[in-house]
Formats: structure tokens, sequence, C-alpha cells
């Protein structure tokens, strides 16, 4: 979140899990029942409720201090049918799919400042790039 | 003529001390070797925890930008299905009454599910990158 235009300096909040101790990226288990997927796999909804995260604006900061905080949200996402292949060999991964809109809304809290926030609903946000497909890496990639 | 033998004339605190730890050491490592015997055997093929994407993005996490022909995922050893977006925009409002706008190029969601490899074998799992 920011005040005024979007620029590092103006940052006031940034919501996301801590960084695992395996280095794994702000990345958390999904409940059973909080992913819906159509059944032809073109359209999903996810549905988080009171995630434990961090709030740490001065991320990527090495020094930059995380407060508790918890986050709420719903993701929903639709193929557009148009096709997308990303293969690097060298990385070992490989991704097929299809390009996709996304929605967003979301709401948190910072108990230890008295900070809550609510986002407009799902159908007032934009997402500039999305994806949805299979992905194989890894010791998967030349299975 | 003087005594060989000098014995010295007291004990100071720190050497009854030193005598003290050193008398009751082998009752500890009794006890530990004793609790090390009553716990079962088990294994030891690691967590079950995904391991993360080995590349590393400008700031030195186990993280790819969002978008074409980058890695889409955050779990390595992966196959299944996989979303990645970023670039959300959109405003919301604080509990003053403040309307403050969300979103920046670098905001990304991702949701990963299918089978990864962790301990040594297939583990299956649904995870978001927040």
């Amino acid at each position: 979140m920011f005040r005024g235009p979007v620029a590092p300096a103006n940052e006031i909040h940034d919501f996301h899990p801590p960084i695992a101790p395996s280095g794994l990226f702000w990345v958390v288990p999904v409940p059973d029942g909080a992913l819906t997927i159509s059944a032809d796999g073109g359209s999903f909804t996810l549905v988080m409720r009171n995630v434990a995260v961090i709030d740490q604006p001065r991320f990527p900061a090495l020094d930059a201090i995380g407060s508790p905080a918890t986050m709420t949200f719903t993701l929903a996402g639709k193929s557009t049918g148009e096709p997308v292949m990303y293969e690097d060999a060298s990385k070992h991964f490989r991704f097929t799919g299809t390009r996709a809109a996304c929605q967003l809304e979301a709401q948190v809290e910072v108990p230890s400042i008295g900070f809550s926030w609510k986002s407009d609903p799902l159908d007032t946000s934009k997402c500039g790039f999305a994806i949805i497909g299979e992905e194989v890496n890894g010791r998967y990639y030349d299975s | 003529m003087d005594s060989p033998i000098q014995s010295r004339p007291y004990l100071s605190r720190r050497d009854i001390l030193k005598s003290s730890a050193l008398a009751i050491a082998p009752l500890a490592i009794a006890r530990a070797n004793y609790a090390a015997a009553r716990q079962q055997p088990m294994t030891a093929n690691g967590g079950t925890d995904p391991y993360p994407i080995p590349w590393l993005d400008k700031f030195g996490s186990h993280n790819q930008a969002a978008g074409p022909n980058n890695e889409p995922g955050h779990i390595y050893h992966f196959k299944g299905r996989v979303v990645r977006c970023n670039n959300f925009t959109g405003v919301g409002t604080d509990n003053q009454g403040n309307r403050i706008a969300f979103g920046a190029p670098s905001t990304d969601y991702g949701w990963m599910q299918g089978e990864y490899w962790a301990a040594r074998t297939e583990q299956h799992g649904t995870f978001v990158h927040i």
C-alpha cells in the first residue's frame, strides 16, 4: 500500500508471509476446501482466511522490521484461452497453459498499531499479467 | 630443612566451584545417555516442506518476478497446476476512513497444486505465494 504515487519511499504497508528457514519464499499451505477449480481447469477461486503474515513495508532491506498481521483474501481468475509455453532447459522448468485474467480482494489487520484495511470488492481490482496452466520442474522436468 | 612437598595454603572459591563442576559431570553425562537411550528409533529423511526454487531474484530471494519466460512457481521438484499473476491495482479503506490504494508491478500472487519431492519421496499439496 502506498500513500501517494507508487514508489518505495511512499510504501506504508507490505503484507506477506515470512520467508521460511529453507528459503521458500512467501509461501504457505492452502487448507482443504480453500481452492475451487472448475471442471475444465479454466477458472478458479482461492479464499484464504486469517493467514498469519507480517507487515514489512521496508522490504527488501535486510533490517526491515515485520509486524505480525493477518490477511484474508479472495483471488479469482479465468483463462483467456491464449496459449502460453515457457521453457528453460538450463533451469529445468516448463510451463504449458494460457494467459488469464485475475482479480483480488483483501483485508488486513495489524493489531500492534491498531491498523486495519479492506479493499473494495473483487471486481474493482485489476491485474496486469496472469497465467494458468501446468508446470514441471526439477527432477520431474526430464521424466 | 624445608619439606619438598608444598601444600597450597588455602582453596579459593573459584577452585571449589571448579571442583564441584567436575564432580557432577559424570552424573550429567549418565543422564544424557539415559535420555538418548529412551528415544524411539526414527527415520531421518528430511522434512516434507517443499524446496524453494534455486533461482535468486535481484534481492537475493528464491523468487522470480512474475512475467513471460520466468519460472512461474516457487516450489522446486514440482509438477502440477500453477497460477501466477502480478501487477495488481485497486483501492480500499482503512479503519480511519482513509482511502488507500494497493498494488504495484511487484504485487504478485500464485498458487501451486500437485506433486513435489521432499523427504526423499513424493508429497502432495496445495500452496499459495502471497
